[in-house]
């Protein structure tokens, strides 16, 4: 930035402003601090001692390490189904959010399809208006989806604006190449298989991850939809051990507890650690395609 | 039915921008047809043509058949299903075959003769407006103050490390609230600290609007900036330049170049979040409710998912689900009126 270079030495506004640097780095640090800082404690606690978490000794790093919270979370909840539960949702619904968003953007951004505009109108009515929660509620009841898999993928299927955002992203792939296949003799079908989705790869990237992570951090769909415990996704858990039971409905740790030997937070942020863990360790590598996903829909949408 | 509800903040501003670049393309595209019209001659069997057309895309619309059929099903249903609020909904006799309530609003009234109304819709105004007050501004000042960052190395750390909040779910950041506030949490030492006495935070509601909107501020202040930051690198360097031979110091320069360039976003951006006003995350307050504190917490949202589904009373929740709709359109539609009265090219239509 030009700025940078002030190139009068000495004078009032050029101290003003390199204390105002020196200000704003440090004032970063603290914040950067404050977003990271929650994440550690929570990871320390819950691997910790009942004696140093009760006696507030636990702050960046675990002391008096213990594993028991992780072991009674393996052997007294359904940890390993609840995560498989979660990776078909998910997995499911990117796929076929993909699929079926992928071919309707690619009919929509053909400029000679006569229901071109109709079909434009017709999908951003759906996002300004909604049924909302029942009866949405009520129709996944009807069509027999409740306490399934289905009832939390369908719905979240196609999106008008990712819809959107598809269509203008292949609309930045040369038309001459679609006219081409065709003259060669390639149906549309092909056309959108062989050329628009391995050209869009940065797109489809994006969008599976958003809708991965979307799924795996969402907890009131399964709250309406599924009721059996056996079909219940990660967050599902997290929540009954947090909010609804504890660990109190299970005999070892109960007894664990009352020995002092486990504090009800060891379990309680081990569930979390097991929650936020698969997210965080991608993180670092998935996080620039968010940010550019975010920049892909400011641009072209 | 008006919902403004489900879309994410940032996903209603990328829709209202491509909603004003179809309007815009529109406009083009019928000026166009006009020329072309004057010009050329006019076509014969144009009807005809139309069913032809449609016959030759046959491919594709066999293409656009299965997404469009799952949008009318999972979309289109659902808001022909809020005829309910008018009708004794019975499961058996479906949508169309239930009874109209005798008067058709009868579910409205009772809601407002609700002695806990008053208070649903005080404790929904109330946690709407002091968490867009403290939201809203969050990201704007830390995009501005990132942009004064020297160092893009350390910029860019900081700003990779303010994301990762947005990606915890709510149960996740509502256990860990859970877990702070508790005797022996995060927050109680911090209380400590300061030399306050520990006390249980999620017992009652004192605490619950400082946890819900600090987190609240915490996971968005970082996410919310992306598109505050976009929009700043297409500021022309060369008013620094000239700000810099002017002699204009760090304050000046945010207020007249900075300042102006985020103004349009954040005035769309506001707009939309007004009509959000109603729409706590009641997702979140769900998790947040125990009972020590349920009857003060109680808020529109969580209100319909009792009723309706807890409840069973299926009409009587779309019923206040419609009205609070409508008042959300009402607030988007009014934020709107009086932007385009004072600075008519920010507003949204």
């Amino acid at each position: 930035m030009a700025f940078q270079k002030n190139t009068q030495p000495k004078n009032k506004v050029y101290i003003g402003s390199k204390a105002f640097d020196v200000f704003l780095i440090l004032f970063m640090l603290v914040l950067s601090i404050i977003f990271i800082y929650p994440f550690l404690n929570v990871v320390a606690t819950s691997l910790s001692s009942n004696r140093m978490i009760t006696t507030h000794q636990v702050t960046f790093f675990p002391k008096e390490l213990m594993l028991d919270g992780y072991r009674m979370l393996l052997k007294e909840q359904d940890i390993l189904g609840a995560y498989w539960n979660t990776i078909v949702i998910a997995l499911g619904t990117a796929a076929i959010s993909l699929v079926l968003t992928s071919m309707l953007a690619y009919v929509m951004m053909i400029p000679e399809f006569v229901l071109r505009k109709p079909l434009a109108v017709f999908l951003l009515i759906t996002m300004f208006f909604s049924g909302g929660t029942v009866p949405t509620y009520l129709l996944i009841q009807n069509l027999g989806l409740y306490d399934t898999y289905w009832a939390l993928i369908l719905p979240n299927a196609v999106s008008a604006y990712n819809v959107f955002v598809y269509r203008a992203f292949y609309k930045g792939i040369s038309t001459e190449i679609r006219e081409a296949a065709r003259i060669d003799g390639a149906g549309e079908f092909k056309i959108l298989s062989m050329i628009y989705v391995p050209l869009s790869k940065a797109l489809y990237a994006t969008f599976g991850l958003m809708a991965v992570v979307g799924v795996w951090n969402s907890y009131y769909d399964a709250l309406l939809y599924i009721r059996e415990p056996a079909r219940q996704p990660i967050q599902m858990l997290l929540r009954k051990i947090v909010f609804i039971s504890g660990v109190t409905d299970k005999m070892e740790s109960t007894m664990m507890m009352t020995n002092g030997q486990l504090n009800a937070l060891n379990v309680k942020y081990a569930c979390v650690v097991a929650t936020i863990g698969p997210i965080l360790l991608v993180y670092p590598f998935v996080q620039k395609y968010f940010a550019q996903g975010m920049q892909v829909g400011a641009v072209k949408g | 039915m008006l919902f403004f509800l489900e879309e994410t903040r940032e996903n209603l501003y990328f829709c209202d921008v491509h909603i004003k670049k179809v309007l815009k393309r529109k406009g083009e595209e019928s000026m166009a047809k006009k020329a072309k019209a004057a010009t050329a001659p006019v076509p014969v069997g144009n009807k005809k043509n139309f069913w032809q057309m449609l016959w030759k895309q046959r491919t594709l619309l066999l293409m656009a058949a299965l997404p469009v059929a799952m949008v009318v099903i999972f979309k289109y249903v659902p808001i022909y299903g809020v005829l309910i609020a008018f009708k004794n909904f019975k499961a058996a006799r479906g949508v169309w075959g239930s009874d109209w309530l005798d008067p058709f609003w009868k579910n409205f009234q009772t809601f407002f003769k609700n002695v806990n109304s008053g208070q649903i819709i005080w404790n929904t105004l109330k946690v709407g407006t002091l968490t867009l007050l403290f939201t809203f501004p969050a990201p704007i000042a830390f995009a501005i103050l990132l942009n004064e960052l020297r160092g893009n190395v350390y910029k860019r750390v900081v700003q990779t490390v303010s994301y990762i909040p947005h990606f915890i779910s709510v149960v996740v950041i509502c256990s860990m609230l859970n877990g702070f506030g508790s005797t022996t949490g995060l927050f109680n030492d911090v209380r400590e600290m300061l030399g306050m006495a520990r006390v249980d935070m999620n017992n009652g509601s004192t605490y619950f609007l400082l946890m819900y909107i600090g987190s609240a501020v915490w996971q968005g202040v970082g996410w919310g900036s992306i598109i505050y930051l976009s929009a700043l690198s297409n500021v022309d360097t060369s008013l620094y330049d000239v700000a810099n031979i002017d002699g204009a110091n760090r304050w000046q320069k945010i207020k007249n170049i900075v300042w102006p360039t985020i103004m349009p976003t954040t005035t769309v951006l506001l707009i939309m979040n007004v009509g959000n006003v109603l729409n706590s995350d009641y997702t979140k307050i769900l998790l947040m409710q125990n009972d020590t504190n349920r009857s003060q917490l109680e808020v529109i949202g969580t209100f319909v998912y009792k009723q309706g589904i807890e409840g069973g009373r299926f009409s009587y929740a779309t019923a206040v689900n419609l009205f609070v709709s409508i008042i959300c359109f009402i607030l988007v539609f009014g934020a709107n009126m009086i932007t385009r009265k004072m600075n008519p090219e920010n507003s949204l239509w």
